[in-house]
């Protein structure tokens, strides 16, 4: 964790009255893969733009592979973008597109052709190279932008929602191609996307941001099992948020006439308010009481199918429960109907 | 040094620009409406109520409105069909249709008004045909019917233009959306695509009487003095140096024409865009079999082609046709030889013609020089943003408002006559006068063509560019320029075509035989019968006017907006 990659400092971006970006401060090591992901408008383009020199910010500074590089305008930066609409040049073939870059380098032209070829087997379209960007599909069309974006060898990759434009099969496909051309490359990639499924699969860390701030910066597996706010584990993932008041004995959170006890390592005080969230997977359906499983600290909680969805190798189930929607996934054979008790137990249970 | 360029590039040409449209445009035309209001270096009424309390006046102005509502009415009643015909039938030539309605734009206007007296004269083929079906012979010639069905030739095809693209940008989902919820496609039409119609038309029918109020050449030639329009009588007054009354006369009708211009802009803003991802109504096949002629809709358009045959492809038939014909009917070239002799002999005060086309071609590149960099300033700043592109808008749109007639005397009172200035008097010849002029009336093209080409282009392009290792100039010259190129040989197309058939001004400009221009040239030779007896000079003049617009119009039409998507 010690080489420099790209870092962020204290980055401020305000357009007219609106704050895009608000103290933001992020550090990217070395050849990892980092995402950025939230909603539209949380700030996570305008974060990879201010890394690329596109955008200038109000305040903070950028540096990448140590030097600083804030103010210098974005040809002396040595980043590769990748947009979202691939934003190929339409007056150029393929192969002109991918050797563009290289004309800013000294480099022998010889040189240029041999790695335009290189970099257009690497993803896969060498056989396009005298193609025009408009007769490629989408798929083509961005890994020929990937394509181009590497051929200068820049000291960090930018992917700005590559795989958005894209069908949903084609997207998984190109992603663990990306995926495993930045490990053979060991390139430094900031990732932007608005899919969180897509930020967990793909990366070494994960910066989850909303309105502006960086809300968590984890491993996707942290992000996923132990969320850091509420909105992170509302938004990455399937969850069951509800919001709650520390019971007396400060063990359990009352949720509608339900205790739900809290994980043993939470530190609440009784009577504040809390909320808890609950997987679905960690949910069971199962019949009252019955398991033999079960310690004290389970909850048992009456609810009623309302809907179900089948995914093939699950089913996910929605609830009702005392007012309240709750999403349970089972990999039961049948669809459960009717009255269901669902059983949670403490360690599955997140206090936010 | 390089990010200096960039920076400053585009504040320079801003200033040159607008430097420049103050001196040749702003400056000559506010003289003008300042010498309305100025009786004896004062401010004062009395010029104005002179014309405005003037009965004579009155009827001028009356006649020009209603040769106006006339006309605008005619272009509709003849565009409409063709709207109809563009957006609802497929059929081979209707792409080619569909472009050639901007050829009025770049054909000038005296040539046409010459194809007129061709086509619809005593002894023109309009005659001919009702021999064959044993009607006539009708005499046209200066009567305001052919008056206004020349202002229909040029006017129709923008009601065709401007309606087509609208019923084209007509989401068809939305339609089939009203007859999913029971609208019949006559009830369907009537509620969804008619409302998105009639925005584009009333924009055509309010434009068609802005150019049809201010029309000049066509008036002149084809009605005289006789059916004379406020713009004609102002060329008149000019002529007789009455120049304070011109000016008045101007500046009434430059503030009528403003405000023409203001309804014309509310109704164009009403105009619905079509958003990404609309897809425009199917076309019908115009013809499938013989049976489909049975039905009266296409009985109709049938019709409707022979009246565009006569209306708009007779004229400039008769144009060439004539100008290879004797009055006996007999081929000829003389007409053509005519025009390239060298009249060493010829009475002082003929316009020669070799000279004239000379003249014309440089004016023409003069002009281009000009009007290019101020097109393409006006456009980048246009696609930059909103702000920008309304002062653009308001830049490009105010040289509609003022008559070539208008602009040609303001440049004679300030420019021309001498301009004091810092104890120095300034005076520019009309030739240069004359470019500049053409500049003006052409850069607006040059920058409708270049905008739409500018705002295609994705800004991501140019961040793309940038994070390999461009500069902001080379990513200019690499990618934004070659994406523009056409649209830019579009725009000089249509700046040269402007330049070379630009009449107003020029004919006011060139008062001297010296600086006379083809379209000039055509003037003196249809109204100076004493070269031939009959049009042959004129219509060999026209004709070759016409080889040099229709030119023009095919790198127009041929690379115009290749990138434009």
């Amino acid at each position: 964790m010690t080489t420099p990659g790209v870092e962020i400092e204290g980055l401020t971006v305000g357009y007219d009255d609106v704050t895009a970006l608000d103290d933001v401060s992020l550090s990217v090591t070395d050849g990892e893969f980092f995402t950025l992901v939230g909603p539209s408008g949380c700030g996570k383009t305008t974060t990879l733009r201010s890394i690329a020199g596109l955008e200038s910010p109000d305040r903070g500074t950028v540096s990448i592979g140590g030097r600083g590089v804030t103010g210098e305008p974005p040809e002396d930066r040595e980043t590769g973008i990748v947009f979202q609409n691939y934003a190929l040049f339409p007056h150029m073939s393929v192969r002109e597109n991918v050797a563009y870059g290289l004309q800013f380098r000294d480099s022998p032209a010889r040189d240029d052709d041999e790695r335009v070829t290189e970099l257009l087997e690497l993803v896969e379209v060498a056989d396009l190279a005298d193609r025009d960007p408009d007769q490629l599909s989408g798929g083509q069309q961005q890994r020929v932008a990937l394509a181009r974006a590497l051929a200068p060898e820049p000291a960090v990759l930018l992917l700005d929602e590559p795989l958005s434009a894209l069908d949903a099969q084609l997207r998984q496909r190109l992603r663990v191609q990306i995926k495993r051309i930045q490990s053979e490359l060991g390139i430094t990639t900031v990732y932007v996307t608005h899919d969180q499924a897509e930020a967990l699969a793909i990366s070494d860390r994960v910066a989850v941001m909303r309105e502006g701030r960086v809300e968590q910066v984890a491993t996707p597996e942290t992000v996923y099992r132990e969320p850091a706010t509420r909105f992170v584990a509302e938004f990455v993932g399937d969850n069951n948020v509800f919001d709650g008041v520390v019971a007396p004995d400060g063990m359990r959170a009352t949720v509608g006439d339900a205790a739900i006890a809290l994980p043993a390592d939470s530190d609440r005080d009784r009577g504040e308010s809390v909320a808890v969230a609950v997987r679905p997977e960690a949910i069971t359906v199962g019949r009252d009481g019955s398991d033999t499983a079960a310690t004290e600290r389970t909850v048992f909680l009456r609810a009623t199918v309302e809907t179900v969805e089948f995914l093939g190798d699950a089913y996910r189930v929605h609830c009702e429960w005392q007012g309240r929607t709750l999403v349970v996934k089972t990999d039961a054979d049948e669809p459960p109907a009717g009255e269901v008790a669902l059983r949670v137990d403490p360690a599955d249970v997140r206090a936010l | 040094m390089d990010a200096r360029v960039d920076r400053l590039a585009l504040p320079v040409g801003v200033i040159a620009t607008l430097a420049t449209l103050l001196v040749v445009f702003y400056y000559p035309v506010g003289s003008v409406l300042v010498g309305a209001v100025r009786a004896g270096g004062q401010l004062s009424l009395v010029p104005l109520r002179a014309v405005l309390g003037d009965p004579f006046y009155a009827d001028l102005f009356g006649f020009t409105a209603y040769q106006a509502l006339l006309s605008t009415v005619a272009s509709v009643l003849v565009g409409l069909p063709g709207a109809y015909l563009l957006a609802r039938f497929e059929f081979p030539g209707r792409r080619f249709l569909r472009s050639v309605t901007i050829l009025p734009f770049v054909l000038p206007s005296i040539m046409v008004a010459v194809g007129f007296l061709a086509m619809f004269g005593r002894t023109g083929l309009f005659n001919d045909l009702l021999a064959v079906v044993g009607l006539g012979p009708v005499e046209l010639t200066f009567t305001l019917e052919i008056i206004v069905l020349a202002h229909a030739f040029y006017n129709a095809p923008l009601v065709t233009r401007l309606v087509t693209a609208a019923w084209e940008s007509v989401d068809a989902r939305r339609v089939e959306t009203a007859r999913t919820l029971g609208a019949s496609p006559l009830v369907a039409f009537r509620d969804v695509v008619a409302p998105q119609l009639l925005p584009a038309l009333l924009t055509a029918a309010v434009l068609t009487f802005l150019f049809t109020f201010m029309s000049f050449p066509i008036v002149l030639a084809l009605g005289g003095l006789e059916f004379a329009t406020v713009e004609v009588w102002l060329f008149a007054r000019v002529r007789d140096l009455a120049l304070t009354e011109a000016a008045t006369l101007g500046a009434i009708e430059t503030a009528l024409s403003l405000g023409l211009i203001y309804v014309y802009l509310r109704f164009e803003a009403m105009q619905l865009r079509a958003g990404g991802g609309s897809r425009s109504i199917g076309r019908e096949p115009l013809l499938a079999g013989w049976r489909s002629l049975l039905d009266p809709r296409r009985l109709a358009l049938l019709c409707y082609g022979g009246v565009v045959l006569v209306l708009f492809v007779g004229p400039l038939a008769s144009l060439v046709v004539e100008s290879v014909t004797t009055p006996e009917g007999q081929f000829t070239t003389d007409y053509y030889a005519f025009l390239l002799a060298q009249q060493a002999s010829a009475a002082t005060g003929t316009v020669q013609p070799v000279p004239a086309i000379t003249n014309s071609l440089l004016f023409a590149a003069g002009a281009l020089v000009l009007a290019l960099p101020m097109g393409v300033v006006v456009s980048v700043v246009a696609a930059r943003e909103t702000r920008g592109s309304r002062v653009a808008e308001a830049l490009l749109t105010a040289p509609l408002a003022v008559s070539g007639i208008v602009l040609g005397l303001g440049m004679l009172r300030t420019l021309v006559f001498g301009t004091e200035l810092f104890g120095h008097r300034l005076t520019v010849t009309g030739p240069v006068a004359i470019v500049a002029a053409h500049a003006v009336a052409g850069y607006p093209f040059v920058t409708r063509t270049v905008t739409p080409a500018l705002r295609a282009i994705d800004d991501r392009l140019v961040d793309a560019a940038r994070s390999l290792g461009a500069s902001r100039t080379t990513a200019l010259l690499d990618v934004e320029l070659p994406l523009i190129a056409a649209a830019l040989v579009a725009g000089a197309a249509f700046a040269v075509a402007i330049s070379i058939g630009e009449f107003d001004t020029t004919v006011l400009l060139a008062e001297g035989v010296d600086s006379a221009t083809m379209p000039v040239a055509l003037e003196r030779y249809t109204g100076n019968r004493s070269l031939g007896p009959n049009l042959g000079p004129a219509t060999a003049m026209g004709t070759v006017l016409l080889a040099v617009t229709t030119v023009s119009f095919v790198v127009i039409d041929r690379v115009g907006g290749r990138w434009e998507r």
